[in-house]
């Protein structure tokens, strides 16, 4: 997107910008029309009933918050494409809040980090899960005889599942420190 | 409230809500906080014609949906929980069969309610006489009430008092092991229950087992580690029996005591590496402070589905690693919801991008740091396997080791038909129908045993021990000063082989209280006592005969370990009442407190801070968000509802500063601290107070930090954090901070040209 028109679609569009943005429109919608011929045609019946056919759906519970509502999350070819409330789960009872219906979003986020990365001199780098664990580790290994164990700090999370959770308390315990806690005391 | 009954857990359930005759609720709003949990609540009020009463600083989404709202100062709960008490005893609405069988030291408490008068009350609360003696008419007459809670009674230099005292309420009240009573504390977040359980804590192991070396013992052998080879992974044994430092505090340690900052005892060493899975430690109090804990760092690890901002927070320019995490939904595991009710979670995709699960990251450390094989060794003893599959041996691991709760019956596979027949319970009592008969929905902890139904209300002696009944936990000993510490005669649950209180059993006095003869094998399999004995044989004796392994005995309400023995009001560290600080001081500074100094009175009679930070605030939430918000941040249609951080202020206070509404606003903490945000008229707060949501990150005293995030991964809101003002101060017992109840001063901010 070109900066000018980034600025056509600012919320404060005056009278010329607005004819400028519509140009844009035009422009851009033509061309998509064009592109489109011969590509787009009517849904089936089947498909308006079924629009993800061969798809399966996920009992499973929201992580939002205490209460523990139930989601119905349908998957089609490994994608999650479509989440349901669940109307005969004996506590959401076919409730969603505003945070539970976004579940699907929150995991399919644009803005998710998508690979590891780390800084150096105040710039970002990718680097591998290898290259990362190995420079990390090296790091906690050389701190465990050095300062001792006690110069890490583990916290771990409210979000993860109690497996999670009893392994996270493990792995402190095994390093050999009690410096970890998580979002009970906040 | 785990030293008053012996489990600190929301005792009812959100369904069980809807029995109850009157709801009463401190520093809770289940309205946006839990909206779908809340509709329980409603149908109390349709259904039961329940009458519902508020008590918050704040006129909350929830206060609008009750019959009474009360607007209390913030910090002054005990204070208005005793002049309750005091009308109780007064008029002899008390129960006086429960608390003679089942209530120890409700006299301490008498004699300090009686000095809490109504006129008294009010003064300090700011709630008016009559409004207390309508409150506690109505909630002592209506028959059986639950008390509701959440942060907004924790967050408080005094908050491990407040929680104290609402038991006692209840207690006073005979409201406790009743359907439609109960004290039930609203949990934030997904599995924090869940993760406590885990003992993902400083102060205890998974199970809440301390940090006694028997305890470490137990955990040693029961992880197929060999003890000495642990300890040996610790500095000293002296050192693994010691607290850790915690959330709220642990950036005291990376600054190690410099420029005058509070004193640590860390085994010698300043903290050097942060290892963070999941967890949005933007909104923990004092966000300067955790600014300069970063930047004193020498590495920074941060695993997260999104970027932590507490990558931008920092200035620290090497080895900060942000890596991919997955989330919950490309996993699986057990979960554990507020009211002690376990789920499967199912994986519903594959990691996406380039993310890894949280245990891969685990194993992989593991592996690169030499104890992989003892890490995961749990996992293969059940059956004696070559290998694990995750996340099911995790989760028979942890039935298997954790008895002080009773989490033996959770075995993946029983929770897995639990989440699977999610269909065939009841909404309000749990009981399951056709082939889940016979068991509560989740089967709520304690469950005894790999057939045990559950317990969905804590401490009822209605039901039998089998079916989920149980009196108080013997935790505190047989007597303390000479009187009995049991239950008395006739408090026993139903079908029990003792009609009154019994101690916790073990090795020694299983024979003689349950009456039986163990045979040889019995007796050289069973453990000390029942909160290791690995064969399990003490509870199954303990069902036979209708008892709780923990014993039968009474709550307390006196703590003679901790500083106040019964809970008092003292005011917050920053309070708005000088004249009350000297009548209810805080308390002396503590050395070592999680590691770290911490000043309670030093700090509040530093200056007479109210005059020059008037004003109250409040932090809280927002529906449409939770935690540090980057998640909901990151959704556009969540973030679009919320766009930028803003103030609740009333419009006569801020007409005195000249601040409009829409305008922005400077709020200036004691710490010298400050934040730019935007002013939003309401008549939700009074003239004396401002309430700020503790969502938003992104932002720092007036700078935009977002440049700093890597390309294509900002959230689509930012904005200043509430914790970068949020004051100092922290509880006495816990740590928990002091963020709802400090002081602050405001300014009209001008916009720049």
């Amino acid at each position: 997107m070109g900066i000018n028109e980034f600025d056509a679609l600012k919320p404060k569009v005056g009278r010329r910008s607005f004819l400028k943005m519509a140009a844009v429109a035009t422009a851009s919608g033509a061309t998509v029309a064009f592109g489109n011929e011969g590509v787009t045609r009517k849904a089936t019946k089947e498909e308006i009933k079924n629009p993800f056919p061969g798809s399966t759906s996920v009992k499973t519970i929201c992580t939002a918050c205490s209460v523990g509502c139930g989601i119905i999350a349908e998957v089609q070819n490994g994608v999650w494409v479509r989440q349901e409330v669940a109307q005969d789960h004996p506590i959401s009872l076919g409730g969603h809040c505003c945070k539970g219906a976004d579940m699907i979003d929150m995991v399919r986020s644009k803005v998710r980090l998508k690979q590891p990365m780390v800084k150096e001199k105040g710039q970002w780098k990718r680097l591998t899960w290898d290259v990362a664990l190995d420079r990390i580790a090296d790091k906690m290994k050389t701190a465990h005889e050095t300062a001792g164990p006690d110069s890490a700090m583990f916290l771990g999370s409210a979000k993860m599942c109690n497996e999670q959770a009893y392994y996270f308390r493990k792995f402190a315990a095994m390093y050999g420190t009690n410096n970890i806690d998580h979002q009970a005391r906040i | 409230m785990a030293n008053t009954w012996g489990y600190g857990a929301m005792t009812n359930s959100l369904g069980d809500i809807q029995n109850a005759k009157a709801i009463i609720i401190f520093g809770a709003n289940p309205a946006v906080n839990h909206p779908v949990g809340f509709q329980h609540f409603l149908k109390a009020q349709e259904r039961n014609n329940a009458q519902m009463i508020v008590v918050d600083p704040v006129f909350t989404k929830t206060a609008a949906k009750a019959d009474i709202y009360v607007r209390i100062r913030p910090g002054t709960d005990i204070a208005f929980m005793y002049g309750m008490l005091h009308l109780i005893f007064k008029n002899g609405w008390e129960d006086e069969d429960f608390i003679n069988d089942r209530v120890y030291a409700m006299d301490d408490i008498k004699a300090e309610a009686a000095k809490w008068t109504p006129e008294k009350v009010s003064d300090v609360t700011g709630v008016p006489a009559e409004k207390l003696i309508q409150v506690t008419k109505l909630y002592a007459s209506a028959g059986v009430g639950t008390l509701i809670w959440a942060m907004g009674l924790t967050q408080h230099s005094i908050g491990s008092s407040n929680t104290r005292l609402a038991p006692i309420l209840q207690l006073a009240l005979g409201n406790m092991g009743k359907e439609g009573g109960g004290t039930n504390i609203l949990r934030g977040h997904d599995n924090v229950q869940g993760a406590t359980d885990m003992g993902c804590l400083s102060d205890t192991l998974p199970g809440y087992y301390g940090l006694s070396e028997g305890s470490w013992k137990y955990f040693a052998s029961s992880w197929g580690v060999d003890f000495e080879w642990l300890q040996g992974r610790f500095k000293s044994s002296e050192w693994m029996g010691k607290k850790g430092f915690t959330l709220a505090r642990w950036w005291a340690g990376a600054i190690n005591g410099k420029d005058g900052n509070d004193q640590i005892h860390n085994a010698g060493t300043g903290l050097k590496n942060l290892f963070v899975m999941g967890n949005g430690i933007t909104s923990i109090a004092q966000q300067a402070k955790v600014k300069e804990g970063l930047d004193n760092l020498d590495m920074l690890v941060l695993c997260d589905p999104f970027v932590n901002e507490a990558a931008i927070l920092t200035d620290k320019q090497d080895d900060v690693f942000i890596l991919p995490a997955a989330t919950q939904f490309e996993t699986s595991g057990t979960v554990v919801a507020t009211n002690r009710s376990v789920q499967w979670r199912t994986k519903v995709v594959d990691p996406l991008y380039e993310s890894k699960t949280d245990q891969w990251i685990m194993f992989e450390l593991a592996k690169r740091l030499g104890f992989y094989d003892e890490f995961t060794a749990g996992m293969k003893i059940k059956e004696n396997k070559k290998d694990f599959t995750w996340p099911e041996d995790a989760t028979d691991e942890i039935a298997r080791i954790i008895k002080t709760i009773g989490l033996t019956g959770w075995t993946a596979k029983r929770v897995k038909s639990h989440t699977e027949n999610w269909h065939m319970f009841d909404q309000i009592s749990g009981r399951g129908y056709g082939k889940m008969k016979g068991e509560y929905y989740g089967l709520p902890w304690p469950c005894w045993t790999e057939k045990h139904s559950g317990s969905p209300v804590l401490y009822n002696t209605d039901r039998s021990v089998a079916e989920g009944g149980m009196g108080f936990r013997n935790r505190f000993g047989l007597e303390h000063d000479g009187t009995n510490l049991l239950a008395e005669d006739g408090s026993a649950p139903k079908d029990s082989f003792i009609e009154g209180g019994y101690p916790e059993i073990n090795k020694d006095n299983i024979e003689k209280v349950l009456g039986i003869t163990l045979t040889e094998d019995e007796k050289a399999k069973i453990g000390k006592n029942w909160k290791v004995d690995k064969s399990n044989i003490i509870v199954e004796k303990c069902m036979e005969k209708g008892l709780a392994p923990y014993g039968n005995a009474k709550a307390r309400a006196k703590v003679w370990t901790f500083p106040d023995q019964i809970p008092m009001h003292r005011e917050p560290l920053h309070s708005p009442r000088a004249d009350l600080v000297k009548e209810f001081p805080s308390y002396e500074d503590k050395s070592n407190h999680f590691r770290v100094d911490t000043k309670y009175i030093s700090k509040q009679t530093e200056q007479e801070w109210v005059k020059d930070f008037p004003i109250n605030l409040v932090t809280g939430r927002l529906v449409n968000m939770n935690g540090a918000g980057m998640e909901n941040r990151a959704s556009k249609y969540l973030a679009a509802l919320s766009p930028e951080m803003f103030c609740q202020i009333h419009p006569d206070l801020a007409g005195k500063y000249g601040i409009r509404d829409k305008s922005m606003m400077w709020i200036h903490s004691p710490e010298g601290t400050k934040i730019k945000v935007k002013a939003k008229y309401s008549f939700s707060v009074s003239e004396d107070r401002i309430f700020i949501p503790f969502h938003f990150a992104g932002h720092f005293q007036g700078e935009d930090l977002t440049h700093k995030f890597p390309a294509g991964t900002a959230p689509y809101a930012s904005g200043e954090s509430a914790n970068t003002v949020t004051n100092y101060g922290y509880d006495i017992v816990t740590q928990i901070p002091e963020t709802k109840g400090g002081l602050c001063r405001i300014e009209y901010a001008k916009e720049e040209a």
